[in-house]
């Protein structure tokens, strides 16, 4: 421990060496970019002065994506081109996609490894690449408001993603090349812009509904610490249902059936105009002006009454979500001191009366409930680049969702409940079940249900060469360690024996460290910009990232899947691009880089078909 | 901070049952504001992982001692006792009686006329034999009797892991 004691908090950085660093919220709807300046946390405007970016990109043919204002436009002329509400779906596989499908105008594809792919004019792209695009924008911005290169950023999640999206999410930042300081829990950084604004110590519930995740968290404040004590919600619940709501009851009003893209977005985009509009007055027009399509269908009113019918279904389930996680933090309603609402959604009037009913007081609103998670983040992110000397404020959280193991029968066997703080290390003892029994597969999965099909399978690996003992005399210990972005890290290892595996959890629906490399050599080839400095340190650490993939990679399966000489000659071209890494020419790095990359391609492809195999291996074992 | 010592002595506490949970808090307040992940964003690999090693000790040692149950289990495990393993399941009869006659009550809530009120009922009753049930671990710990503290810790549990159900049921009907 003595390592932990030498590192003086907070007096590492030089007082006028400032850091610069943002805080992302990367919405549904729409993305922001905030920054501490002169002690104020602020949203940084586009040169047009406009602060929330949507969170739309439209990729055309052999040109750069469009993203925000100008893609938002091309929404109904150019719909399956133009990609919105990507948050949706971070880290999913197909199949829940497919649920969601029904409400997206998109034509998806399965990639080979289940991913979701969208199909667009400028090829597949996945969700976490349309997802980098809009956090590359966000952190261009920041560096050209506060002129340097960012140190990194706080990006935001909704406090109910799985491990799978929080990594998706990660992935998306590295995609970008944003260097990411933490993964923080969009309540938890609203908590801390109204905390520290109003300096209260107390209870504090978090209501937020963006536009496709609802949170709800309970916090308690305390000398500058913000220690969450339950989160809960669902990760597919927001203002897009009140639209999708809305639409459909227009549709029905007007009998019209069988909705192409363009009059589908079409709809959707007036039954948001009827919902916003419905803000401040008592009745809306849904205008068909401009209606994609060969009959147009009459206008219509809704009125708010009309509205609180559709709206009440999707809102009592916020407020179900909401009486349970003050159970799991042990507080009766009258035991919460303030309320605050956040996301766009809560601007709607009817959400507003259901949460002052539900808790007796009118909810604070005084911040933009658009702008205060990016706000909170900011101020996140401003501490841990190491900027605030002395009292710093710290945040504590909590996993949201239990995590487990498949036992025998298709059970989960919990081993992290939900709603333990975080950072959080467990183990959990099994054994063989089998006379004999030489491999286990070891399955992780995420949920609250008893069974692993109502759970999502977070991954599977296994553990091989346990020595041929008896039914239940292995003793094999399984840990699972959550770090404080809430990404989870699992080892098995056989005790009597000491034979280990570990995973980083990679999620079944994620990226794999290659496909990353691969995907930000892509987008940098596609960038027409200078290539001064700021290319000399991407391609630096481009090269990095590479470098170190592939060590990785080496290390685990180099000498069983490499001959010798072919190790040498993989090393030859690593050593190669460590010594013009070093160098101050962007241009040889980029090209050493591709030999590296085309070097390794063999590699790569045995190393898949192993993994594949494995995988059908592992089946086997399974079934033993 | 030196991990392999007992969670008392790392949160400054004299190893006993009674503590004082604001004391405690404060501590473990205090301690993650020195050894948590946010601290180290800029140290190096090893500091980074270190970090998360210490605070998720902190984050485990803090969730022990402040739950009265999970505190008595650990005093006796400090003794060398093992109160939760499998084969320790004699309970005493007239124990399992009432267990099985609280069972049968929370069974019969969903039925009742005052959903509302027979929950409170039974949840006061729980959180009075949760309380007394500590009362007795303390004087049994106190007095080294560490047999009896052991059945109490059991009993502990039992009383615990009713409660948890009462607190599900409640959830499923007033929602």
């Amino acid at each position: 421990m003595a390592l932990l004691q030498i590192a003086e908090p907070g007096q590492s950085a030089k007082p006028h060496e400032r850091k610069l660093a943002v805080g992302i919220d990367l919405g549904t709807t729409h993305s922001l970019v905030a920054t501490v300046r002169s002690g104020r946390s602020e949203t940084l405007p586009n040169s047009k002065g406009e602060h929330l970016l949507p969170s739309v990109v439209r990729y055309r043919a052999d040109e750069l994506p469009q993203v925000g204002a100008k893609a938002l436009s091309h929404l109904v002329d150019d719909a399956a081109n133009t990609i919105m509400s990507a948050k949706r779906l971070m880290g999913r596989g197909l199949q829940d996609v497919t649920r969601l499908g029904a409400d997206m105008p998109y034509a998806f594809e399965a990639c080979d490894d289940g991913m979701p792919m969208l199909r667009t004019k400028a090829g597949l792209k996945s969700p976490v690449q349309v997802s980098a695009d809009i956090l590359r924008v966000l952190a261009q911005r920041g560096e050209a408001s506060l002129g340097g290169e960012l140190v990194g950023a706080v990006i935001t999640v909704p406090a109910y993603f799985d491990d799978a999206q929080r990594q998706a999410t990660k992935d998306a930042a590295t995609l970008a090349g944003i260097q990411v300081l933490r993964l923080l829990n969009e309540p938890t950084a609203a908590a801390v812009a109204y905390g520290l604004d109003s300096e209260q110590e107390g209870t504090i519930a978090v209501f937020d509904l963006g536009g496709g995740t609802f949170d709800i968290s309970v916090l308690r404040m305390q000398k500058g610490v913000f220690e969450v004590l339950s989160t809960g919600g669902d990760s597919a619940l927001g203002g897009d249902d009140f639209d999708h709501a809305i639409a459909n009851w227009v549709r029905e009003q007007r009998a019209i059936e069988n909705l192409d893209l363009s009059q589908q977005r079409f709809l959707l985009r007036q039954a948001r105009g009827a919902k916003e509009a419905l803000s401040q007055l008592e009745v809306a027009q849904v205008s068909f002006a401009g209606w994609p399509g060969v009959s147009c269908p009459l206008d219509l009113e809704l009125d708010r009454q009309q509205l609180n019918e559709l709206l009440d279904p999707v809102i009592a389930k916020t407020i179900r979500a909401t009486k349970k996680t003050l159970r799991d933090a042990g507080l009766a309603v009258d035991e919460v001191h303030q309320v605050v609402m956040v996301g766009g959604s809560t601007r709607v009037l009817r959400v507003q009366e259901r949460v002052a009913e539900l808790f007796g007081k009118q909810p604070l609103t005084s911040i933009d409930p658009d702008r205060v998670v990016a706000l909170g983040a900011a101020r996140q992110a401003d501490v841990l680049a190491g900027n605030q000397v002395g009292e710093e404020m710290l945040l504590l959280d909590v996993l949201p969702l239990s995590l487990g193991l498949e036992t025998m029968g298709g059970l989960v066997e919990k081993v992290i409940d939900r709603n333990t703080p975080i950072p959080v290390a467990r183990a959990q003892d099994f054994t063989t079940y089998q006379d004999g029994q030489t491999a286990m597969v070891v399955h992780v999965l995420q949920g609250e249900r008893d069974l692993v099909q109502d759970c999502r399978s977070l991954s599977r690996f296994e553990l091989r060469g346990i020595p041929p003992m008896a039914a239940g005399g292995a003793k094999i210990r399984v840990t699972f360690q959550v770090d404080a972005d809430g990404l989870l890290e699992v080892s098995a290892r056989e005790l009597t024996s000491g034979v280990a595996a570990s995973v980083q959890v990679k999620p079944s629906y994620g990226l794999s460290e290659n496909q990353i490399a691969g995907m930000i050599k892509a987008s940098w080839s596609n960038v027409e910009e200078d290539r001064g400095a700021r290319s000399l340190r991407e391609q630096q650490v481009e090269a990095d990232r590479l470098l170190e993939a592939i060590a990785v990679a080496m290390q685990a399966d180099g000498e069983r899947l490499l001959s010798e000489v072919e190790q040498q000659a993989v090393v030859a071209q690593m050593e190669a691009l460590i010594s013009v890494r070093n160098g101050e020419d962007h241009h040889a790095i980029s090209k050493q880089i591709d030999v590296l990359a085309k070097a390794t391609d063999e590699f790569a492809a045995r190393r898949m078909d192993d993994s594949i195999k494995r995988a059908l291996a592992g089946k086997a074992v399974d079934n033993i | 901070m030196d991990l392999s010592k007992d969670y008392f002595s790392n949160f400054g506490l004299t190893v006993a049952y009674q503590i004082d949970l604001a004391a405690l808090a404060d501590q473990h307040r205090q301690l993650q504001q020195i050894y948590h992940p946010d601290r180290f964003v800029a140290g190096t690999d090893a500091e980074q992982r270190i970090a998360v090693q210490t605070a998720s000790y902190l984050n485990q040692a803090y969730a022990v001692l402040r739950s009265p149950v999970g505190r008595a289990i650990y005093l006796l495990e400090l003794q060398g006792m093992e109160p939760l393993a499998p084969t320790n399941t004699s309970m005493p009869m007239d124990f399992l009686m009432q267990q099985m006659q609280l069972r049968e009550r929370m069974e019969d809530i969903p039925q009742a006329a005052d959903v509302e009120s027979e929950l409170d009922a039974l949840a006061d009753a729980l959180l009075g034999m949760h309380k007394s049930l500590q009362s007795a671990f303390a004087e049994a710990y106190q007095a080294q009797q560490l047999g009896a503290a052991e059945v109490i810790v059991r009993k502990l549990q039992f009383i615990d892991k009713l409660q948890q159900e009462c607190n599900d049921l409640e959830g499923r009907l007033l929602d």
